[in-house]
């Protein structure tokens, strides 16, 4: 909380040595409001310390990805800071009175805006924003997942308009790992290149595998094992993987069944199912199935496109 | 010797004459042989004492050869070592060549473009540089197929690498490379001259410096000396071609309340001028080098 606080820097440090962080919630709220009280907050600080909680706190939501576009030939991209701020505000509260937007600069080029939404008559509702990460002079957008379904197409409009491009749509990938996201919409998961000032040798694998192996078994399988090996690591690479929670597959295909007959297998109408996959790491977990024995070498290309395509939301219908 | 017996034969008498010159014979034929002896012993001792000789001679030469054989063999073994240390240093030879040779090829990121060969193809580095400065490498990985691909790269999101491959990396790769270069090149210089301003010249800006990922688009508010606490002038810097450092756009405004006067103008436009031809840290460098005044030979 400490370093909340100080990166807010609302709060002076001698202010801050006057609060016991040790008592009670309620009280340490007390003497907090307290504080603020006497320096006069606004509704502005107080989203401006919503927007630092959040970014220290960021994996309490889970985040969409959107995905913008420019038409062709279009001039070099005189991205201002300033007017894109001041755009996207107008955008809004154009549209809607009842908006607070609030924004704080992150990095050398990111931006991320917090939005109260109201209704044409109701007061912003302060307590469920909406928070967006934007990176200039990059087609994509992140976005926490809010409730209020209904204000995403106004949102998506003020941030294409704004940004000045033309179309905007939602990827087909989520997650709570914000760092993870922009990993694989910026293509920077896998970093790992050969040059000649590279010592480590690429060759080197730990074979993870040989601490759980019983001692009495040695050469068992050991050359399939090895080209399990080497095909985990031709499509997974030597870096860390991106971290998801899960990847969901929406089915509709006709039921393919290899028993003749069966009630299912005359259906004409395609099967609707749904196929999820969870992890605390699902894509180091992938990475783990085909060494540890459990799938075959290699993983249905279903599994392994997620990086690289960019989606854990899949459709699957027959062709 | 027949006529001995033939006299004795003849009678005692004869015979003992006969016998008596038999006893001369015999007594000369003895002290011959001994007059004899002493010769031959003298020939045998001579011909002893001259096998001696050549024995000796003989036992001398064998020596001699001993002792020149065993010389030899000791040169020989002492020939054997310099063969040995010459393997030794043809080896180190070799080891120093690779070595050279390594060094070489990693030297070679500072001509500003170099690659590996991988499994499937080459791994190209981009080795960026300013003003003499080596700032970031980026990497782009080829996989040679037909058609060309990229498999990975640490480009940034913002270059526009889509647009550069579509046009040239079918048709013509060293082109391809060379823009890349050309924008990853301008885009490090100008993100230093960011950087410079941020970080060396903190104290003549009021307020953060606004800028963009591409650091295309600059926008500061400024002031000329050290001392002061008044910011005088906006500058907005536009840059806008990609491939260059130095602004294509100036526009230096005066914040003042009063009326701009005419020192002031000239300094204004001066200023715009310096932004147009020197690199944004380099003017500040000069504006804390001159003070108050605003050294016009600056202005080329």
């Amino acid at each position: 909380m400490m370093t909340i606080l100080k990166t807010w820097n609302f709060l002076s440090e001698n202010q801050l040595q006057t609060v016991n962080f040790r008592q009670r919630k309620e009280s340490l709220v007390q003497d907090l409001v307290l504080l603020c009280e006497e320096n006069r907050a606004s509704l502005n600080d107080a989203a401006l310390l919503d927007i630092i909680y959040t970014q220290f706190h960021r994996h309490q939501k889970v985040w969409d990805v959107f995905q913008m576009s420019k038409g062709p030939g279009e001039d070099t991209d005189l991205f201002d800071m300033e007017q894109f701020k001041s755009s996207f505000k107008k955008i809004l509260k154009r549209a809607l009175k009842n908006v607070t937007v609030s924004f704080r600069d992150a990095e050398e080029n990111a931006v991320w805006i917090r939005i109260a939404w109201g209704t044409q008559y109701g007061k912003p509702n302060q307590y469920k924003p909406a928070y967006v990460v934007y990176y200039s002079q990059t087609p994509y957008a992140f976005t926490s997942s809010s409730q209020l379904k209904s204000n995403l197409p106004l949102l998506g409009q003020a941030l294409t308009i704004a940004s000045k491009h033309h179309q905007i749509v939602k990827m087909d990938l989520r997650s709570r790992y914000l760092d993870s996201l922009k990993a694989i919409v910026f293509k920077q998961y896998n970093q790992t290149f050969e040059t000649h000032n590279s010592t480590t040798p690429l060759q080197e694998r730990s074979l993870g595998l040989d601490i759980n192996m019983d001692s009495r078994i040695i050469h068992e399988n050991k050359t399939e094992k090895e080209r399990v090996q080497r095909v985990t690591q031709e499509i997974f690479g030597d870096y860390p993987q991106p971290r998801l929670e899960f990847a969901q597959y929406k089915l509709e295909t006709k039921f393919k069944s290899d028993l003749n007959g069966g009630i299912l297998a005359e259906r004409e109408e395609p099967l609707r199912c749904l196929v999820k996959f969870s992890s605390p790491h699902l894509l180091e977990a992938l990475k783990s199935l085909a060494p540890a024995g459990i799938a075959d070498a290699p993983l249905s290309p279903l599994l392994t496109c997620i990086p690289n395509k960019g989606m854990n939301y899949f459709k699957i219908r027959d062709k | 010797m027949e006529l001995a017996n033939t006299l004795s034969q003849d009678g005692e008498s004869r015979g003992g004459v006969l016998a008596h010159l038999e006893r001369l014979e015999t007594q000369v034929s003895r002290s011959r042989k001994k007059m004899e002896e002493p010769q031959s012993a003298q020939a045998e001792e001579s011909a002893l004492g001259t096998r001696i000789h050549e024995l000796r001679r003989l036992r001398d030469k064998l020596r001699a050869e001993v002792k020149q054989h065993q010389a030899s063999v000791k040169a020989s073994t002492t020939n054997v070592e310099p063969d040995q240390t010459l393997e030794i240093t043809e080896q180190e030879s070799l080891k120093r060549k690779r070595e050279n040779v390594k060094a070489i090829l990693q030297a070679y990121r500072f001509t500003g473009i170099s690659g590996k060969l991988t499994s499937r193809g080459v791994c190209v580095c981009i080795s960026t540089a300013f003003e003499g400065n080596l700032l970031d490498s980026y990497f782009v990985d080829l996989v040679m197929r037909k058609p060309l691909q990229i498999h990975h790269h640490s480009i940034p999101v913002f270059i526009p690498l889509e647009e550069i491959s579509a046009k040239y990396l079918q048709t013509n790769i060293q082109h391809f490379l060379f823009t890349l270069c050309e924008y990853l090149n301008a885009y490090s210089g100008r993100k230093y001259q960011a950087d410079r301003l941020q970080s060396d010249f903190e104290a003549f800006l009021a307020g953060p410096l606004q800028r963009n990922s591409l650091c295309n688009l600059l926008s500061f508010t400024y002031k000329a000396e050290p001392e002061g606490q008044f910011f005088p002038f906006c500058a907005r810097l536009l840059y806008k071609d990609l491939t260059t450092t130095l602004p294509t756009d100036v526009t230096v405004t005066y914040q003042g309340t009063d009326a701009l006067s005419t020192t002031q103008e000239e300094q204004r436009a001066a200023h715009e001028d310096l932004f147009f031809t020197k690199p944004l840290h380099q003017v500040f460098t000069s504006f804390a080098r001159k003070g108050d005044k605003l050294d016009m030979s600056l202005v080329s």
